[in-house]
């Protein structure tokens, strides 16, 4: 029998845990848990229950995929660490999907993609043909560059599907370890009380 | 005699993302490998550990390390009995880290999985260097902790003092940037305090004249600050001879307030005769001469064995919790997949709070 690559997806970056298992072609198993927290202690457990409700344990694995966000920073490395700690127990490759490449996933380039952000902003990226813009924060209003159209919505069951086509199409050439997509810099600020002069 | 064992810990509750093998039995365990990749580089513009710049640095070294420290011990996983991690109490977002990539270890291979407790790493480190036996006593004096620890059995803490405000480590690192030395604090404050005049300014030993092991060191920093106010006065700048006694009287402060509070916390601990007594340190601040001398001496006029871990393994890393894991592997408590990281997690839950309370709970 040829051995199709059996490849387990998993998403953290917004409020759920979401998972799906795609078999050669075939995406065999989907589930999307809706919560705000507690995805450290859910996501696990979960995985290994849509791995075994398909007969599948982990050492059928071939390939993991990560989404890395952008999104909830505590949810994008969640799942990113997880997923490298998998790799590393399974001697696998784990391929890390953003969510703009999960959002414009089988449309024609060059395509906008757009995630909500806390506080009235969103971040977005235009991917082109070749190479993709740098993504950025702004504000939710505001439109894609003219001429580019809006990747439309999608549902975290579509996207985490998504995530394992993508992962899917990576295999075979060099696959980096997953990380997160931040796109906002982390919140820290120098000391407010400047240091004193030294003098001899 | 328990069956050898091999443990893969992890750490990464605070600014050091830490892996480790440690191999053996409970009492009697050998180090093979322990890394640690520190992040100081990464803070040192922000004057004190940044908890979402720690957090993003541990999530893409982790498991770099952890192949690191499997590949210096000689083994791949398939040589390993179970994996430990630091669950808690620390800074949540790298906490997290660990333990996921913790669980995907332990699910990949179907090994064990071990939440540890971060303080039981340190307060069960003399077991892992020494081999001391129950029970002992533990002065854990860190950045992030200080508390006296009765340590009565690999799962039995009983705290009988502590800070009720600050940590120590936090205060060297705050009196560092007030004085324009670099973080962390620790080892520059020593430095100039050597060549300072510990007498020169009058600064406070706060709760000295109490009762009990309970501890303060708020006060200390705000009257670093202010003596340094005082002396920068007119010029505006601060000498180096001004400097260095700043530092001496602020070490002297913390040594004598660590010194005569350990002299009741250790009277206590004797009255329950313990049949090799003796007091361990752990945490960074331990390393400080000065404070390790002053405890060398009170423990040698009472006869008691002064126990110091050497510094690798007195400051955060993973083969205390790798040893801890042992411990509790040993004694049967194994994590499931659904083990949770806790950023408040008191090693001793039977005495009351004394620092933190409300929603997220008691810090210690």
């Amino acid at each position: 029998m040829g051995r199709l690559n059996t490849v387990l997806a998993f998403d953290t970056s917004g409020p759920h845990c979401a998972a799906a298992i795609l078999v050669g072609d075939d995406l065999v198993a989907c589930r999307v848990d809706p919560m705000t927290k507690g995805q450290a202690e859910h996501l696990m457990p979960m995985l290994q229950g849509l791995l075994a409700a398909q007969g599948l344990g982990w050492s059928d694995l071939t390939a993991l995929a990560v989404g890395t966000g952008p999104g909830n920073f505590t949810g994008i490395r969640i799942a990113v660490s997880a997923a490298r700690g998998l790799a590393l127990g399974l001697s696998i490759p784990a391929v890390g999907v953003s969510g703009f490449e999960a959002l414009a996933h089988g449309l024609p380039r060059p395509v906008a993609a757009r995630i909500a952000a806390p506080r009235g902003q969103a971040y977005m990226q235009v991917l082109r043909a070749a190479v993709d813009d740098a993504p950025s924060l702004t504000e939710a209003s505001i439109a894609p560059p003219a001429g580019i159209p809006l990747a439309p919505e999608a549902s975290p069951q579509t996207l985490v599907g998504n995530i394992a086509r993508i992962g899917l199409s990576r295999l075979g050439g060099p696959v980096p370890r997953p990380a997160p997509l931040y796109v906002r810099g982390a919140d820290a600020a120098p000391p407010r009380d400047p240091a004193p002069v030294i003098v001899p | 005699m328990d069956r050898q064992r091999i443990i893969l810990g992890i750490e990464s509750s605070c600014d050091d993302t830490a892996a480790a093998v440690v191999r053996g039995v409970p009492g009697a365990a050998e180090v093979l490998s322990s890394v640690v990749y520190g992040q100081a580089d990464l803070h040192a513009a922000f004057g004190g550990v940044v908890p979402e710049i720690a957090a993003r640095a541990h999530a893409e070294k982790l498991d770099h390390a952890v192949e690191q420290a499997l590949g210096e011990a000689g083994l791949d996983l398939s040589g390993i009995d179970a994996i430990a991690v630091t669950a808690g109490p620390g800074l949540i977002g790298g906490v997290l880290s660990g333990v996921m990539c913790a669980k995907g270890l332990a699910a990949a291979r179907g090994l064990p999985l071990i939440g540890v407790n971060h303080l039981a790493g340190h307060a069960l480190t003399p077991r892992l260097t020494d081999g001391v036996a129950f029970p002992y006593l533990m002065l854990l004096v860190s950045g992030g902790h200080c508390q006296f620890l009765l340590v009565e059995a690999a799962d039995r803490f009983q705290r009988i003092g502590g800070t009720i405000d600050d940590a120590p480590g936090e205060a060297f690192d705050k009196v560092a940037r007030l004085l324009a030395l670099p973080q962390p604090g620790g080892p520059h404050v020593e430095r100039e305090a050597r060549s300072g005049d510990p007498a020169r300014f009058r600064l406070p030993r706060p709760l000295l004249d109490r009762p009990g092991c309970d501890m303060s060191f708020s006060g200390l920093k705000t009257a670093i600050l202010r003596a340094r106010d005082e002396a920068m006065a007119g010029s505006g700048t601060l000498s180096t001879t001004d400097r260095a006694d700043l530092c001496a009287g602020f070490q002297a402060a913390v040594t004598d307030v660590l010194t005569e509070k350990s002299r009741r916390a250790l009277e206590h601990y004797l009255t329950l005769g313990p049949p090799t007594p003796t007091l361990a340190v752990a945490g960074g601040v331990a390393a400080n001469a000065a404070i390790r001398a002053g405890l060398q001496r009170l423990c040698a006029g009472l006869g008691v064995t002064f126990l110091a871990p050497p510094l690798d393994l007195c400051t955060d890393n993973a083969a205390m919790v790798a040893y801890a894991g042992l411990e509790r592997l040993a004694a049967g408590a194994v994590d499931d997949l659904s083990l949770g990281a806790r950023p408040r997690w008191p090693l001793d839950e039977r005495s009351p709070a004394m620092l933190g309370s409300g929603k997220r709970g008691a810090k210690a």
